[in-house]
């Protein structure tokens, strides 16, 4: 810090050109010796009660310091830094901290007393857990890097922090466990999120679609989670953690598109119930997404695909409706998509009665009015019903069920086939951060199906997945048993 | 890009290759050598197994591709050339199966019969695949394996009750110079062993990598061979009749049930396989323009599957010329591609091992 | 790069919403296909072409479904009947799903591959379809009426089932195997020959006996052992009494056939097609409605057709068509009466009998040609008309050797009657040629047109029961 004598008055007029908002506020006093000092701080965001009792107090009581030490010994505040810097003491200022000026000492102490509204940490509402950790993230970094830290109390638990957003000055943590994760894929996150030039960063999908390696992939970029114990859990594995300020969906990578089958509930069952459930999900985006397809191009080009009672049900039901299978099947799942977009938005208040009128009007009277047919509407039930076993992977879902849709009703049975290998040629030569989105199916790497196509025994898990390349592969150690390539 | 493992050789020999014989190739085979038919495949058999361990051979004393082999022998524009007559060979080799597909597609997939449009997606979709190199076919022939092995075993399961094995016999009642005629016939549906030469270079080669790769060749064979046995004991004297085999095999054990035609499934899943197996000619021929022409694959890729698509459409009521043309005039081509000149490249300067 | 992707992208997807919504380009959807369940053929009345019977399921808006009959006349084809269906009825018919061909009489007189020609050339239809010939017309028996109120053709498969074929009541063929024999060295092949009785004919007088009593019974008054399910007595005229065994299955729960034969039921749901009747254009009449005299109509299918060379060679009876089941088809037990004298009293005894072994060889001895049957079964006794006593009943599983002998003797000589009946006309019902050709390939040439004269049949048909 400079030793020159500089006025406080000189410092705030400095810092006040930087920062003109209505909103940052100047806090003068003068120390026992009557010399001024000044605590510049933005409205709403610093404590001030602490802000009186911790700096204002004990300076007032004493002499004016002659340099910043010496005032950083007088004050009682963990968080003290020397910063000369006006534009680093704005953004200081403007990310809830204080700027303290005190006459004789050019400069400034920036003191940790930011304090905003923050909200409780509760169960996030897209994860429920029946049995299982509750706790999820919340929109503040350092509680979220906190709450990463308690499960992960290991000082191979590594961040590195970054700011992205030209106006939004957004915190980014990258966290990773070192030698478990992939260096090159550490560096190679930083280095994109350290390429963002955007103004503002509101939630970490912003994030997400900087690190995609393909933005306009139908398939998700990253991997998404909102409880810290899955980040622990998906780090331990070899799986790279992008918190960002303001959000509380941490995002992952490298991914997979099989570890949104994975439930966090998996790992708390038995492996015989969690291979079940895996199954389950399988089958259910197999039948959401296929479902409604075959359903059109069975009608339309090959009525061998029904059973024969089936046909005639279905025969029955469809007479007199005015549209073809395919846009009866079209228009129903727009339908459903307008519900779901209108569930979520609506009020709670009105929502039993919309539900009723989706319920009733949409449903019911639609067939009884000719409108479609009541096999339509249990098709497109259960896909939309079966698609939630992964709420992850709801919006592709959603898309590619309408896709296969709408090419069972052009082209048939061999459309949807032809659609099938078009997507497996995409996901298999999709490869983001060295891992190969298909994996472990494509390539395959058998070990790894074991938390995959099932679920294997926690004991048998006793190897990170293949797939992420990191260099300490074990995670498990049996009493008894070598291990191989063992390293901690 | 262009990277391929051996342990998806071994699952392209083992899912891929059998699941290019099951569609017209059974009827053109029963047509000459009847209830001999599997004497027949086993000479086609043995020939491209050869073949197959010559490329192990190759593999294992050169990481050289057979672009460089030749380019080491006789010279960059040679090897250029021979690469753009091999395009040449695989863009025609692609044709056959390519129509059989078609004709299959129609058969099965629909009941009214639609125009060309229903198969030209898959153009897209072949083009897509050429893009996308070898890595992708590796890495399909991944996925490929078990839906080959779930749907081959369903239908060949439901096959076997209504199979009287005792159809093959008499053994050798047919004569030899039939059968003969009926491997040499069919010599067009043998094109794997050559696919796979061209893989050569693209792998590295490993321990043991030989007999993965004979030992899976082997299994394919021997689906095959299964499905051939199967094929003619349910069809015996008719079996010259059933075009689209697989197709056919298993309906008779599904068609009383109360599910209905649940075989049509399996028969789908199968069809997907087929889709995955009839884009490697096109991407090798692709690979093979690209080498020849020292272009990117995006443009080659789009004019091959343009081309194919208009023959598709020139060739459309065609089929049975093509069919005679390919097997019964062409087999001589088909021997020199597939079989003469991959086995001459053993004769080539392999240099010295690259790093 | 991008932008060639997106453009490529954006161009396929606007070429197939167009072709979605536009939704013509020749795909028949399923509001307008009509659902061919059953396809009846009959020689057409001036001798030339065919009359062709359509049974069309034609689900109504309730739900609930219905069927009715267009008949398309004087066709040169069966093929060109099938395209004037769509004429008559405005709807495109759809053959995926007709699981019957029903031959009329007359056709079996001509090669009946001269009409099944259509269903080998086209691939719309499968040939896992059941072929029959029936007693008339097939437009006739498709205007029958079931006394379950099934629809004909419905009423017909259920006949024809595998478990019907499993009890050797009927000889069932589908399209695949009959055209597998037609065109193998034999060129020989059988198929069920459908006759329909009305209920109320079938219930009146003498006929209205239990049917493992012996109705229409040529009983020898000296008391010999005489298997006697049916009647014996052969001949066009011989009512085959298991028209009365599915009678009284259909019409009385408690009927003696249920209680005798329990493994005896049909597997399938009935077709879901409603019994509502519709007229559908010229020949049109099916569902509900009974018979002319308001009566319902059985549907019997024990005898067999036999053809050489795609004709008619012979008709079996009942009993030789269980004993050919027995001895060549998926046949696994059967029933059948024995009546013995017992005390000066006739007693029949009902066997159940599960085969445990069908073989035939064909072999050479000192040159000629040798050909066996050998079939074993076990046998039980699973009813008896008399009041046994309770240690008789006890004793159920254990068959007198008397009994099972002239089970044997009588099983013996209906197979033989088989045999000799189809060789006599040609038919080599056995594929005793196809035989030849696969296992004495060597002997083929010599043997091939004098086998079914030159070869030497021998029975071996051993019964046991427990012991």
């Amino acid at each position: 810090m400079s030793e020159k004598k500089q006025t406080c008055k000189d410092n705030i007029k400095k810092l006040k050109d930087i920062l003109v908002a209505e909103d940052i506020l100047v806090f003068s006093f003068e120390t026992a010796d009557g010399a001024a000092c000044a605590a510049v701080y933005t409205d709403g965001m610093t404590d001030k009660a602490l802000l009186g009792e911790q700096v204002a107090r004990p300076l007032a009581a004493e002499r004016a310091p002659e340099n910043a030490k010496q005032a950083a010994k007088c004050l009682q505040v963990p968080e003290c830094k020397e910063e000369n810097d006006f534009t680093k003491m704005a953004e200081e200022v403007l990310a809830g901290n204080v700027a303290l000026f005190i006459d004789g000492i050019g400069g400034a102490l920036i003191l940790g007393l930011k304090k905003i509204s923050l909200r409780a940490i509760m169960e996030p509402p897209s994860s429920i857990a029946i049995k299982g950790p509750r706790e999820g993230f919340i929109e503040d970094i350092k509680t979220n890097m906190s709450l990463l830290r308690n499960r992960l109390q290991t000082p191979k638990l590594r961040f590195y922090n970054l700011v992205a957003g030209k106006q939004s000055r957004t915190k980014i943590a990258v966290g990773y466990l070192d030698g478990i994760a992939d260096e090159k894929t550490v560096q190679k996150i930083v280095k994109k999120i350290e390429e963002i030039d955007i103004d503002g960063i509101p939630d970490s999908s912003y994030v997400g679609k900087f690190l995609a390696e393909r933005p306009q992939s139908l398939f998700k970029p990253t991997g998404t989670t909102e409880k810290p114990d899955v980040l622990a859990a998906k780090m331990l594995e070899g799986r790279v953690a992008i918190l960002v300020d303001g959000s509380p969906i941490a995002l992952t990578l490298p991914y997979l598109l099989t570890e949104d089958f994975q439930g966090a509930q998996d790992y708390f069952s038995s492996p015989y119930r969690a291979s079940v459930s895996r199954f389950l999900r399988f089958f259910g985006v197999f039948l959401s997404v296929f479902l409604p397809a075959f359903y059109v191009s069975a009608q339309l080009f090959k009525l061998q695909l029904l059973p024969f009672s089936f046909l005639l049900t279905i025969s029955g039901s469809i007479q007199g409706i005015p549209l073809s299978p395919g846009l009866e099947l079209f228009f129903l799942l727009l339908v459903l998509e307008i519900l779901i977009e209108a569930s979520v938005r609506m009020p709670k208040y009105v929502a039993l009665a919309l539900s009723v009128i989706g319920a009733l009007v949409l449903g019911d009277t639609a067939v009884k009015a000719g409108l479609v047919s009541s096999s339509a509407i249990i098709i497109m039930a259960l896909s939309g019903i079966a698609a939630y076993t992964v709420p992850d992977l709801v919006g592709t879902v959603s898309v590619l069920r309408i896709a296969y849709v709408v090419v069972a009703g052009s082209i048939g049975t061999f459309g949807v086939l032809l659609l099938t290998a078009l997507i497996l040629y995409y996901l298999v030569t999709s490869d983001a951060y060295g891992s190969p989105m298909l994996a472990p199916f494509a390539p395959l790497i058998a070990r790894d199906l074991k938390d995959t196509l099932y679920k294997a025994s926690l004991f048998a898990l006793d190897k990170r997945p293949k797939v992420f390349r990191g260099k300490n592969k074990t995670r498990l150690k049996r009493t008894g048993k070598k291990v191989e390539n063992g390293q901690d | 890009m262009d990277k391929i493992k051996v342990r998806q050789i071994c699952f392209f020999l083992a899912a891929l290759m059998p699941a290019a014989k099951m569609l017209v190739y059974p009827t053109t085979l029963v047509y000459r050598s009847k209830n001999d038919l599997l004497f027949s495949a086993l000479i086609n058999f043995a020939l491209e197994g050869g073949i197959v361990a010559l490329t192990m051979l190759l593999a294992k004393k050169t990481k050289m591709t057979f672009f460089e082999l030749i380019s080491n022998t006789f010279g960059n524009v040679t090897a250029k050339i021979v690469y753009a007559l091999f395009a040449l060979f695989f863009f025609g080799a692609a044709l056959l199966p390519l129509m059989e597909q078609k004709n299959f597609v129609m058969q099965v997939m629909y009941e009214n019969v639609p125009s060309i449009i229903a198969f030209a997606p898959f153009f897209f979709v072949c083009f897509f695949a050429c893009v996308r190199g070898f890595k992708s076919i590796g890495r399909i022939a991944d996925i490929a394996l078990p839906l080959f092995i779930l749907s081959f075993a369903v239908l060949m399961l439901l096959a076997v009750p209504h199979a009287e094995l005792g159809a093959l016999l008499p053994v050798r009642g047919v004569p030899l110079k039939e059968v003969l005629k009926g491997s040499l016939y069919s010599v067009n549906w043998y094109t794997d062993g050559a696919l796979v030469f061209f893989f050569l270079g693209h792998f590295e080669y490993e321990d043991r990598a030989a007999v993965k790769v004979l030992s899976s060749y082997a299994a394919g064979c021997a689906a095959v061979l299964l499905f051939l046995a199967l094929f003619y004991g349910v069809f015996a004297d008719i079996a010259v009749r059933q075009q689209n085999a697989i197709a056919q095999m298993s309906k008779y054990t599904t068609s009383f049930t109360s599910l209905g035609r649940v075989d049509l499934f399996f028969i789908f899943m199968l069809a997907l396989v087929m889709i995955f197996r009839l884009c490697i000619p096109v991407q090798v021929c692709v690979h093979c323009v690209c080498r020849s022409l020292g272009v990117k694959p995006l443009i080659p890729a789009a004019i091959v599957s343009a081309a194919l698509f208009g023959l598709t459409l020139f060739l459309n009521y065609s089929f049975l010329e093509l069919q005679t043309l390919f097997t019964q005039k062409l087999w001589f081509v088909f021997l020199i591609f597939a079989y003469l000149i991959p086995a001459a490249a053993l004769l080539l300067k392999r240099g010295e091992r690259r790093a | 790069m991008h932008k060639l992707w997106t453009r490529i992208f954006a161009c396929a997807v606007g070429l197939l919403l167009l072709l979605f919504f536009s939704n013509d380009f020749g795909l028949i959807d399923i509001q307008e296909t009509a659902i061919v369940v059953a396809l009846g053929i009959d020689a057409a009345e001036n001798g030339e072409g065919y009359d062709v019977t359509a049974q069309i399921a034609v689900p109504a808006s309730t739900g609930s479904g219905s069927a009715g009959n267009v008949a398309v006349k004087n066709a040169k084809t069966v093929g060109e009947a099938i395209t004037m269906l769509n004429h008559e009825t405005g709807w495109y018919p759809t053959l995926v799903h007709c699981k019957l061909v029903l031959l009329g009489e007359k056709v079996t007189e001509k090669d009946v591959f001269e009409t099944l020609d259509y269903f080998l050339r086209n691939d719309g239809v499968e040939d896992s379809c059941l072929v029959a010939v029936c007693e008339g017309t097939a437009r006739q028996m498709f205007q029958a009426q079931s006394p379950v109120n099934d629809i004909s053709a419905s009423a017909i498969t259920k006949v024809l089932s595998s478990e019907a074929q499993k009890s050797g009541i009927v000889a069932v063929n589908i399209l695949k195997d009959f055209a597998k024999q037609y065109y193998s060295v034999s060129e020989s092949g059988f198929l069920p020959y459908i006759s329909v009785k009305s209920e109320a004919d079938s219930q009146g007088g003498e006929n209205a006996q239990p049917v493992f009593a012996g109705q229409n019974l040529c009983y020898r008054e000296n008391a010999q052992p005489v298997f006697a399910r049916q009647n014996l007595c052969r001949g066009e005229n011989a009512q085959p009494v298991a028209s009365e065994d599915l009678r009284r299955q259909k019409t009385s729960a408690d009927s003696p056939f249920l209680k005798k034969n329990k493994r005896w039921r049909p597997k399938r749901e009935p077709l879901p097609i409603s019994a509502a009747a519709t007229e559908g254009g010229a020949g049109g009449s099916g569902g509900q409605q009974k018979n002319g005299d308001g009566n319902a109509d059985i549907f019997q299918a024990d005898k067999t057709m036999l053809f050489y060379k795609g004709k008619r060679a012979a008709l079996l009876d009942a009993d030789e068509t269980l004993a050919y089941n027995l001895a060549d088809t998926d046949t696994g037990f059967a029933f059948g009466n024995v009546t013995m004298d017992e005390d000066g009293t006739p007693v029949t005894y009902t066997l159940k009998m599960k085969i445990s072994k069908k073989k035939q060889k064909l072999f050479f001895e000192n040159g000629m040609p040798v050909f066996t049957f050998d079939i074993r079964a076990n046998a039980r006794i699973s009813d008896a008309d008399k009041a046994d006593s309770i240690l008789g009943i006890a004793k159920t599983l254990l068959v007198d050797e008397k009994i099972l002998h002239a089970a044997e003797e009588k099983f013996r000589e209906e197979l033989l009657s088989v045999f000799t009946r189809s060789a006599a006309a040609g038919c080599d019902v056995f594929a005793l040629r196809q035989k030849l050709y696969r296992h004495h390939f060597g002997k083929y040439e010599k043997f091939k047109d004098t086998l079914l004269d030159s070869v030497q049949v021998r029975c071996r048909i051993t019964f046991t029961s427990l012991k």
